[in-house]
């Protein structure tokens, strides 16, 4: 964030190697942590309930993909699936009288063992290939759910999230769903960051980077790819089962349709690929999108300046993402954190103009 | 001289690219601690003869040996483990990352990458990092690499970068270095810089280094032995100057003295 460096001298690696090795940094930080603890007392029911909690949850579930896409370079299309997995997953084994920690737990392992086995599949291709294969992966998951009345209850119908405790404490009212989402997506961003300073991490960009010279220094990069598909879809099953509890309380097939897995997509490529920051301002971004869109239009509608059909409204927003996907790769290709932290740097050296990198 | 003295064994060793002839039954015999240059016209071989070694892909005939076990056939990231490691002729930097992640990614196998360990960071991965960061910051004193160790790779020029990319190769710990032209596109000064951090390293480690260069001045500077290839063949092997001197050498640079007219 804004801070000075002058002054700030590390004489041991440890410190250096530090998430927020300034001082400054992390009282910023900490600040944040703190609004975002004491949202509940700040903020309505309803800005708590409908925007903050999905910002939350979906920021987790940008950064497990970005885990994916940004750190190891491999695209995937369907991880709508994955979250959709987990959701089952959880919902399923509650039902059955597993503990909630356990269910939350078992929904990641379910999400990771499928993924890591149409990764396997999927890894013995690249680039667009891949896409196909994960795309097959969000039709095939889909037409699982949807046909087996076991998973789903029926084509068209609706699962309801069981009553919960997590560690005693009853999930039931917003606040406490809410902080338990908070908690979670705390967690994949600790996760993310110690990811990206570790051998892990460094091993997974250096595959995306240049795989023949990873491979020379000694990386097996199947291995890490699958490694890197395995973790991305635990967080993804896992985030897709605090969103069923959390969030929607109840599970449909179409809460997780392939276009969940394009908005996800375009949150990681809008907000940044691979960057910590770019996860919560890119999951933020696509979720206010379209509510902004749709007031606009409707406020244009309302005086007469435009005329647009129901229909039109509902696709106003998937044509928006399509277009902002092309502008970031065109134009940005680092996303909202690069333009983050270009505005960050323009300020650390202004009333002078150049900042180094 | 026997093959257990030697480090590295290529015995004709051949390698075809459809109707291409790359490689045709070349063998080099590396002793240990020898500094060994690759030598050849563009197309000659040089490069492919060093993919064979470094398992990009494996030689159709013949055998590679490294210290008396059979390394043709196994995969890059086998052979890195076996000791080897190599330098690219462009600069194949991780762009993503900056100078010191860099150079630590070559204590990839000395290190136990894990999602857990990375969770559990204080407890868990801290320690390793730090122990790895000692040694990473002792090859970062012997390159004279401190003023550029935070930035980014691709800010910094081409010489330095090809400097980072030894650095990284020596912080693997290898026994034997492979070096893809290090000092292509450099001035003479960045070249004078580089023979010393190849024989600094060479020295300080224990290092036996296989190198293809085209600066002749280079190789007979610092070469004990040298192979010169043309047209997948070997043409001459021995000490640099009498192995540059031999007249079909001389030939398959210049051409003949009849070619002339």
């Amino acid at each position: 964030m804004f801070y000075r460096q002058s002054g700030v001298y590390h004489t041991r690696y440890a410190a250096d190697r530090a998430l927020w090795p300034i001082p400054a940094d992390r009282w910023q930080v900490l600040a944040l942590a703190a609004l975002a603890l004491a949202a509940p007392l700040l903020v309505s029911s309803l800005y708590l309930g409908s925007y903050l909690m999905p910002w939350m949850i979906w920021t987790a579930a940008a950064l497990s993909l970005s885990l994916l896409m940004g750190l190891a370079g491999q695209l995937h299309f369907g991880f709508a699936a994955v979250m959709a997995m987990g959701a089952y997953t959880s919902v399923h084994l509650v039902r059955a009288g597993v503990p909630f920690e356990l269910a939350l737990l078992g929904a990641g392992l379910f999400a990771a063992v499928i993924g890591t086995v149409f990764g396997a599949a999927a890894l013995r291709v690249k680039g667009l290939y891949l896409v196909m294969a994960t795309l097959a992966m969000q039709y095939l998951v889909d037409w699982v759910i949807v046909n087996v009345p076991a998973i789903s209850g029926g084509a068209q119908a609706t699962l309801r999230t069981p009553q919960v405790r997590f560690l005693g404490l009853p999930i039931q009212d917003l606040t406490s769903r809410y902080y338990l989402a908070l908690g979670w997506t705390l967690l994949v961003t600790l996760f993310f960051l110690n990811v990206k300073r570790t051998s892990f991490g460094r091993a997974l960009i250096a595959i995306r980077d240049k795989d023949f010279a990873a491979a020379v220094i000694g990386v097996d990069p199947f291995r890490y790819k699958l490694l890197a598909f395995m973790t991305s879809s635990f967080l993804g099953g896992v985030t897709g089962a605090v969103l069923a509890f959390c969030y929607y309380r109840a599970v449909t097939p179409e809460q997780f349709s392939f276009n969940v897995s394009i908005q996800l997509v375009a949150m990681v490529l809008v907000g940044g690929l691979g960057s910590a920051v770019g996860g919560y301002l890119g999951a933020g971004f696509v979720l206010i999108v379209p509510i902004v869109l749709t007031n606009l239009i409707a406020t244009l509608g309302a005086s007469q300046w435009i005329d647009i059909s129901q229909n039109m409204m509902a696709h106003l927003p998937l044509i928006f993402y399509g277009a902002m996907i092309i502008g970031f790769l065109l134009w940005e290709p680092l996303g909202l954190a690069k333009i983050y932290d270009n505005t960050r740097k323009y300020f650390l050296v202004w009333p002078f103009r150049h900042s180094r990198s | 001289m026997s093959a257990s003295e030697n480090v590295l064994q290529c015995e004709n060793v051949s390698r075809w690219f459809g109707g291409i002839h790359a490689l045709k039954g070349v063998s080099v015999s590396v002793a240990q601690g020898q500094i060994y240059g690759l030598v050849g016209p563009n197309g000659s071989g040089k490069t492919t003869l060093v993919n064979c070694i470094t398992g990009f892909y494996p030689p159709q005939e013949g055998r590679i040996l490294f210290e008396g076990r059979q390394i043709n056939g196994m995969k890059p990231y086998r052979i890195a483990a076996g000791g080897i490691a190599r330098t690219f002729q462009n600069v194949a930097l991780f762009r993503g990352m900056s100078v010191l992640d860099n150079i630590l990614m070559g204590r990839h196998n000395f290190m136990h990458p894990n999602p857990l360990a990375s969770l559990f960071y204080p407890w868990w991965a801290r320690r390793e990092e730090i122990q790895h960061r000692e040694k990473v910051e002792e090859v970062i004193d012997l390159l004279q690499l401190e003023s550029v160790r935070d930035e980014h790779v691709d800010v910094i020029p081409l010489g330095l970068q090809k400097r980072v990319e030894l650095a990284r190769a020596l912080s693997a710990e290898p026994r034997m270095l492979v070096l893809d032209e290090p000092m292509a596109g450099m001035n003479q000064e960045e070249k004078e810089y580089m023979v010393r951090f190849i024989l600094d390293a060479q020295e300080s480690l224990g290092l036996t280094v296989l190198i293809i260069e085209h600066h002749m001045d280079v190789i007979t500077a610092i070469c004990d032995r040298t192979l010169v290839l043309n047209d997948g063949m070997a043409l001459a092997e021995g000490p640099p100057k009498e192995a540059i001197a031999d007249p079909a050498v001389v030939a398959a640079y210049i051409g003949r003295t009849g070619d002339a007219a």
